[in-house]
């Protein structure tokens, strides 16, 4: 029924983020010890208790082993070989807005189809960019501040925001708590802050691109976000990188608090470089993505992950204050040598606490494709119910879809359902397309999208469509 | 028998009857008919004392006794019956074993000994003849896997068994062939006592052709609209509830 | 070597130089079991697969658990090793040593212990014995080749339906020291052939110090049919770990029950292996952890070719301050396409002290296949709860009653009526704890 050639050429199709951005940079050149933290730190001109911070958590990091445990196979890293900062040269004398900054450096969103200018206007998206290790800076501050919600690279908040900045960095993800956070926190170079004041409502999605750009460079930004009593928000985030031959590493954090009755809807495209079609190069995506949800807080995340060679990632929610509400929507799509292990953890410490988990597991070529996810109910966790449901689809007889659920109760009234299924694309469904006068692609992408509808549902409009186009890109071809 | 006033109850912050009084004598067949989300399963349910209907307001007495304040068994035990409109399955759980068990404390509560289990096996299987249930069934987790006309013959025998003084018929007689239905009716009938009393709910007249009833009702919108006697069903079959609900509309605002 | 290896292996080495078998399969057995145990690590909460059952309190017993039973007092057991109503050639084992009073006076052919085995059972021992473990995956396994010294082999030739149950009974009593017994059974079905196996494990007293490795292996031939309980029913002292291992060939079917109730420590794993093609496997698991107990089941089907099944469904209720832990991995290999597999495992806790944790894994490198798995932690049904009591049955009763159903749903397909007969009143009085609330159960 359908052509292996036709598959390969397909399967073969080019990554369309994948083009390199002509700017100078100053790169620091590669390898890691006491000096390149204070060297960032010092690029940043932080403050002494932030260069501390980074030390500590450089000397963690040291004592530490890299994980194990994920269903991935990759080669070792080698640390020294990473270079830890990166800056477009244009930066040295930072842009006062975005009309400052280098076209060239623009024209690279406008390839990316990120609505930075005019089209962030009519999108109604304020957007903060991070190329390499800076951040380009944000559109829509001023509207933002109107409201009282502070937007603004990372590095610019511990400035302007120290108090904020303080109190709440590491406090999610402490600098200890994993191998690569802790590498995070010693070498983050830039990433966003958002702080929501109590009760204010965000007056738009605020979203941020990430890109890396030099080769052998490593991103390592950092997310921080708060929403006060009360407040509530939309925050969206993309990725890409241009096509190297080697590996990059990537290993961000992301911390978000959400204090009582606040709500943050965190949804991410991530469309990292994922190697070509022989598994050579692509983003080792590393990322540490955690909440905190006090009383009748809602933190809902929603991942659409198509890119990176290897994908180890677990967005979680810590339920601690009693009724919150934590929401985990997943597509994960790998192809050819692609490898994902992600999912969740919904940490359930308050009564009466709800979590809802639903991922789709989708695997094409020769790829592997896991979730791995934990639901906890603590002791006192009375009344509080999960739901779970993970589905795989096959595509091809060379990939595999694994689940591994943890899933653990000490609570009599609390209620657990978990629920995971496997399915492939099956001959008759092609074949009542085709008969239909459905070509075969066009009917992959659409059995597909009807199996990720769920997920998709749950993104801002502007994404899903992204998100739709995305998965057809990834696909394409790959029927078996 | 029973006596209901002013009764009000909501299901999940809605409001679902809104101030229904029924007076019902011993002996009485009383239908209670209506359009669909009229509140007619709510009325059973909350009789029965069922999670989740909260009562807002009014009364409802058995003999004298108020029901809303007791748990359900309780009610269960002054001789409340309750035939589902879906009897739940409950696999594991024998059905011989939760009938006996159901017998033993409704008779526990009228002060006599429970049976022992030769006695009660043959009165089981006896009533199981009487609404043309296989022996078998005895054997079989509750409900699991029956039919859905076993399931309301089911519960057709266990109201046989229990005798109670009040029974509600919850749309018994939805998704059943004309066969059982006339073996529902048939028992029905044959527990008719002049001091036992029923409410037949339902949507259709149909049933009423087999168990004719003293009273019919008309619920819409959370109220008894319409009273009359056994006649008023077949007008309700004939020009449907749309001018009752209207009727009731007006008549609130 | 730790003293964790040695407590278990040096005080057998002298109990293997006392009783050393003449069988030279046994003495191959127990030196790969030697070399494979002694390069394996002590399982620690950082080993994966022991993650959520410590060893702790066993591996640091001073005392070690390597001798053996001194004597026992055969009296008074009859009672304990007799499954009532049960049609079955019995061999008993008290402390791990067989007992001939105990045990059936006449026997069958098909059951032999691998001391008294002849020349053409000697055969079949070398030819199968440890085939169907990989003891390299098992520490305890690799323990139990290496010290094991006698078995029971159960045989049964081409077409064969043995329509005598066996039921091979272990008894433990308490003893001045702690000891150990290492039971092996080894199930040989040739082509068409079909046997029912009862393994049961009981004691005599609640001052339990016995630490039982208890490996059973099975290989299930062409179109063969082996139905396996395995029931484990001894008092809450001791430390009870050991496995299953299956082969299944063409068209082999491997029906098994298994009923973890006893000891303070539980570990089973079972492995079940579609090697060839056709197979079923249907997996019914039960367990009841209370007071300080653990429980832990690790069953791994490994689906290895095409065209098999599997079925399983493992449910568990905990109470007081028990844990229990199940962990269901089905792998599906790469050429075993058109594969149906599901896993159901259902739980109940009873008690704010109680803890599972439950994890249904599937490893799937196949397309063309239906698996899917399903884990609850849940409460009571609350429609049923409602359809009782607006029976007239108390909420207590209701609860009894439903907590029983839930079990007792899975004990309804077995096909053994001694065995469903056994356990009922056992499950009765764990649900019940009280006269009134057990009248309607049982």
């Amino acid at each position: 029924m359908t052509d292996n050639a036709e598959i390969d050429r397909q399967i073969g199709r080019e990554y369309e983020a994948g083009f390199i951005t002509d700017v100078e940079s100053a790169t620091l050149a590669p390898g890691l010890n006491e000096d390149t933290v204070r060297f960032i730190s010092a690029k940043k001109g932080e403050p002494e208790w932030l260069l501390e911070w980074r030390l500590k958590a450089f000397a963690a990091w040291k004592e530490m082993t890299p994980p194990n445990w994920a269903q991935v196979q990759h080669l070792d890293i080698d640390f020294q070989e990473v270079s830890y900062y990166s800056e477009p040269k244009s930066m040295e004398d930072r842009p006062q807005s975005l009309d400052e900054v280098d076209p060239e450096l623009l024209a690279t969103y406008e390839k990316l189809g990120i609505p930075v200018h005019e089209q962030a206007a009519l999108a109604g998206v304020a957007v903060d960019i991070v190329f390499d290790s800076v951040s380009l800076g944000t559109t829509f501050r001023k509207t933002l501040a109107e409201a009282g919600v502070i937007f603004m690279p990372i590095s610019e908040a511990v400035h302007e925001h120290p108090e904020l900045v303080k109190k709440y960095m590491g406090s999610v993800v402490p600098q200890k708590d994993n191998y690569y956070a802790a590498l995070n926190s010693a070498v983050f170079s830039d990433g966003s802050f958002v702080y929501i004041p109590k009760g204010v409502r965000c007056p738009m999605e605020l979203s941020t691109y990430f890109r890396i750009n030099e080769e052998k460079t490593g991103q390592f930004e950092r997310t921080l976000i708060i929403a006060d009593e009360g407040s509530h928000v939309s925050y969206l985030e993309g990725c890409t990188a241009p096509m190297r031959d080697e590996n990059q590493l990537h290993a961000a954090v992301v911390e978000l608090i959400a204090h009582d009755d606040s709500e943050i809807k965190y949804s991410t495209v991530q469309n990292w470089y994922p190697g070509d079609s022989e598994g050579k190069g692509g983003i080792y995506n590393f990322v540490t993505k955690r909440a905190v949800a006090h009383t009748n807080a809602k933190v809902s995340w929603t991942q659409v992950e198509t890119g990176s060679a290897i994908t180890w990632k677990y967005p979680s929610c810590i339920l601690k204050g009693d009724n919150s509400v934590g929401e985990f929507y997943s597509v994960a799509l790998t192809n050819n040598f692609q490898e994902a292990d992600t999912g969740t953890k919904m940490i359930h410490l308050g009564k009466n606490t709800k979590s809802t988990i639903i991922t789709k597991g989708i695997s094409a070529g020769k790829s592997q494709n896991s979730y791995r996810g934990l639901v906890k109910m603590g002791p006192g966790a009375t009344g509080a119910r999960n739901y779970t449901q993970c589905d795989s689809l096959l595509i091809g007889d060379k990939c595999g879809a694994h689940t591994f659920p943890y899933i653990e109760s000490k609570n009599p009234s609390a209620v657990v359902e978990h629920e995971a299924t496997t399915s492939k694309v099956s001959d008759e469904q092609l074949f009542l397309c085709q008969q239909r006068g459905i070509d075969t692609e066009k009917a992959v992408s659409m059995i597909v999208n009807g199996f990720c509808k769920e997920v998709f549902k749950e993104l801002p409009m502007e994404f899903a469509v992204e998100a739709g186009k995305l998965l057809e890109v990834s696909l394409e071809g790959s029927v078996g | 028998m029973l006596t209901i006033k002013d009764l009000q109850a909501k299901v999940e912050d809605k409001d679902i009857l809104k101030g229904l009084n029924l007076d019902i004598k011993p002996g009485e067949i009383h239908a209670i008919m209506g359009p669909n989300g009229a509140g007619k399963s709510t009325l059973g349910n909350v009789l029965s004392g069922r999670e989740g209907y909260e009562v807002t307001g009014g009364s409802a007495e058995l003999e004298g006794k108020d029901l809303l304040d007791l748990d359900p068994e309780e009610r269960a035990r002054l001789g409340l019956f309750l035939a589902f409109q879906y009897p739940v399955e409950i696999p594991g759980v024998s059905n011989l074993e939760f009938l006996k068990a159901s017998v033993d404390s409704v008779r526990a509560a009228q002060g006599k000994e429970p049976l022992d289990s030769v006695s009660f096996l043959k009165l089981a299987r006896a009533k199981c003849k009487l609404v043309d249930l296989d022996q078998s069934f005895l054997k079989r987790g509750v409900n699991e896997g029956f039919s859905g006309g076993e399931k309301k013959r089911n519960e057709i025998m266990q109201m046989m068994l229990l005798e109670p003084k009040l029974c509600i018929l919850d749309e018994t007689d939805s998704g059943l062939d004309i066969d059982a239905l006339q073996v529902v009716a048939e028992g029905v009938n044959s527990l008719r006592d002049p001091n036992r009393s029923f409410i037949i709910v339902t949507h259709y007249q149909r049933l009423l052709d087999y168990i004719v009833p003293d009273f019919v009702h008309v619920l819409a919108n959370g109220k008894i609209v319409k009273s009359g006697g056994k006649e008023l069903a077949l007008e309700l079959e004939e020009k449907g509830y749309a001018w009752l609900e209207d009727a009731a509309e007006n008549g609130a605002s | 070597m730790t003293d964790f290896h040695k407590g278990l292996l040096a005080v057998n080495d002298e109990n293997l130089s006392k009783e050393s078998s003449s069988l030279a399969a046994i003495a191959t057995l127990n030196k790969s079991g030697k070399e494979s145990f002694l390069q394996q690590e002590i399982p620690t909460r950082k080993t994966e697969a022991w993650k959520f059952t410590s060893l702790f309190g066993f591996t640091s017993n001073e005392e070690g658990y390597g001798r053996l039973a001194a004597s026992y007092d055969a009296a008074g057991l009859d009672a304990l090793t007799t499954i009532p109503a049960l049609d079955a050639q019995r061999l008993v084992f008290v402390n791990g040593q067989f007992s001939a009073e105990l045990s059936s006076k006449e026997s069958v052919a098909n059951v032999v212990r691998f001391s008294e085995a002849n020349e053409a059972q000697q055969a079949i021992i070398a030819d199968n014995l440890g085939t169907a473990i990989e003891q390299e995956k098992h520490i305890f396994a690799a323990l139990n080749n290496a010290t094991t010294t006698d078995g029971v082999l159960v045989h049964v030739g081409k077409n064969e339906n043995l329509k005598t149950n066996i039921q091979i009974t272990h008894i433990t009593t308490a003893q001045a020291n702690p000891f150990t017994v290492q039971a092996r059974i080894l199930i040989v079905l040739e082509t068409g052939a079909e046997a029912t196996i009862v393994e049961h494990f009981a004691s005599n007293s609640d001052e339990q110090n016995c630490f039982v490795n208890a490996i059973t292996e099975a290989k299930v031939g062409p179109n063969a049919r082996l139905n396996h309980y395995r029931l484990q029913l001894m008092q809450e002292g001791s430390i009870q770990i050991g496995g299953v291992h299956v082969d299944l060939d063409r068209d082999a079917n491997y029906d098994s029950f298994q009923l973890g109730l006893g000891a303070k420590i539980v570990r089973n794993d079972i492995n079940v292996n579609h090697n060839v093609g056709g197979s079923h496997c249907e997996l019914v698991g039960v367990y009841l952890p209370q007071n300080k107990q653990l429980i832990d089941f690790h069953s791994n089907i490994e689906h290895k070719i095409a065209n098999c099944t599997t079925k399983e469904v493992f449910r568990g209720i905990m109470a007081d301050k028990s844990k229990a832990v199940f962990n269901g991995r089905i792998h599906i290999h790469p050429d075993a396409q058109k594969t149906l597999a599901e896993l159901s495992n259902k739980n109940l806790l009873l008690s704010n002290d109680a803890t599972i944790n439950t994890k249904p894994e599937l490893e799937i490198y196949a397309d063309d296949v239906r698996c899917a798995h399903g884990a609850t932690i849940a409460q009571l049904d609350e429609q049923a709860r409602f359809y009782l009591r607006s029976r007239g049955i108390s909420a207590a009763e209701a609860d009894v009653m439903l907590s029983f159903g839930f079990i007792n749903e899975l004990l309804e397909n077995l096909e053994l009526d001694a065995v469903r007969n056994l356990i009922r009143p056992i499950l009765a009085q764990r649900f019940g704890r009280d006269e009134e609330l057990m009248q309607h159960i049982g």
